[in-house]
């Protein structure tokens, strides 16, 4: 069995600039200038960060078939700390050491706070094993995002090209190629090129 | 008292399960000292944990719609029987209890010329609004926004946030074709 080790890193950085990390037809994940980041890593190289700023998460989670629309996009202002792991490469090009003053424009009072916030997201993501390997990774192998519901719970997100998978409080969505499944607390809506099979509950 | 022989077979299988729990707890053991030693750091295990963890929710939705599919449909040598839930009376679409305020707002939202022609462009895939303002021109752009927000109010219309196309719900699919039937109906009668 191989096993690995992500770990958090020591330096605190910030976003430069407003950076989308995830863009796809069907989603988008951005955060805004000022983000703080605290990097994820595997064998000293980066996998990902634990952001905490101004970000916004939409998602197209609506199933299109001949019966018509079925489900709601998703629109959320991402105001807690987030963790990402996926290509970080054009991510840390945009980010730079964090001073005293970008602490306290997100709210906290100093470094420790933030670092702490951030290691419980950590702990609560990696120690809960919903954790991937070095090989799935990068821009070519996806990427995964885990925001805490108000519920103290993850919704998380995994994308992979066009294809998709959410799973939030009350709500499954995978959308793959020309299929695309949605189970919500009262049906589950199947869809296949078009074709549609509902169960209501 | 009554004793129970337990088969070669099943032994074997108890055996074997019991060393598999063993090997996993001796595992546990193991990622749990290493991660002592080490502080902060956790070792997982990185096999296929994206596709495992992809693969439970897969697992869970089909369950969902296996356990939903059990209680209503029975596939039998005669073909497919659909049936109605244990000890769970059938609830006429017309029995359900809607109040008025809401069937108003559907109604009132259908009840314009400019949002039935929109209704009707959608019925043929989504559009984006450019697309829509060429197809309806003798709409002006503002008056083309305000009717798209009355019929997403009413649930007839949902806008993608990412692409920014309108697409017709189910609800709204029906309506408009609820509409048209009605109004249809109407008509025959009026010649009659």
């Amino acid at each position: 069995m191989n096993w690995q080790k992500y770990q958090l890193d020591n330096t605190v950085l910030k976003a430069t600039e407003a950076l989308t990390l995830w863009k796809t037809e069907r989603g988008v994940m951005e955060v805004g200038e000022d983000t703080l980041a605290i990097p994820i890593k595997l064998d000293d190289q980066r996998k990902g960060y634990i952001f905490h700023g101004h970000g916004k998460l939409l998602l197209d989670t609506i199933v299109e078939t001949e019966e018509g629309a079925v489900g709601r996009p998703v629109e959320k202002e991402v105001n807690e700390p987030f963790l990402m792991l996926g290509d970080t490469e054009k991510i840390q090009q945009h980010l730079t050491t964090a001073s005293k003053e970008d602490f306290t424009k997100i709210g906290y009072e100093n470094q420790q706070e933030f670092v702490a916030e951030a290691e419980d997201l950590y702990d609560q993501f990696f120690e809960r094993g919903r954790t991937c390997g070095r090989q799935s990774f990068g821009e070519d192998h996806g990427s995964v995002f885990a925001f805490q519901n108000k519920d103290s719970k993850l919704d998380v997100l995994v994308v992979k090209g066009s294809k998709m998978v959410y799973k939030a409080k009350g709500m499954v969505f995978v959308s793959s190629e020309n299929k695309v499944v949605l189970k919500s607390l009262s049906e589950v809506v199947l869809s296949r090129n078009g074709k549609l099979f509902v169960i209501r509950k | 008292m009554v004793r129970i022989e337990l088969s070669e077979d099943l032994k074997e299988e108890m055996k074997k399960l019991r060393e598999e729990i063993e090997s996993l707890k001796e595992k546990l053991r193991d990622a749990t000292e290493e991660k002592l030693r080490r502080g902060r750091g956790i070792y997982i295990d990185i096999g296929n944990r994206v596709h495992d963890y992809v693969e439970d929710v897969m697992e869970g939705v089909a369950e969902g719609i296996h356990g939903e599919l059990e209680k209503s449909i029975f596939i039998g040598p005669r073909g497919v029987k659909i049936l109605r839930r244990k000890g769970e009376p059938y609830e006429r679409e017309d029995e359900v209890e809607v109040s008025f305020p809401r069937v108003a707002e559907v109604m009132s939202a259908l009840g314009q010329e400019h949002r039935l022609k929109i209704l009707n462009e959608l019925m043929s895939g989504g559009k984006y609004v450019n697309e829509l303002q060429e197809k309806l021109s003798e709409i002006t752009g503002s008056t083309l926004s305000s009717h798209l927000k009355v019929l997403e109010e009413a649930g007839l219309v949902v806008q993608e946030k990412v692409r920014g196309r309108y697409l017709i719900t189910m609800p709204g699919r029906t309506a408009y074709k609820m509409a048209r039937r009605v109004t249809r109906f109407l008509e025959r009668r009026n010649q009659e």
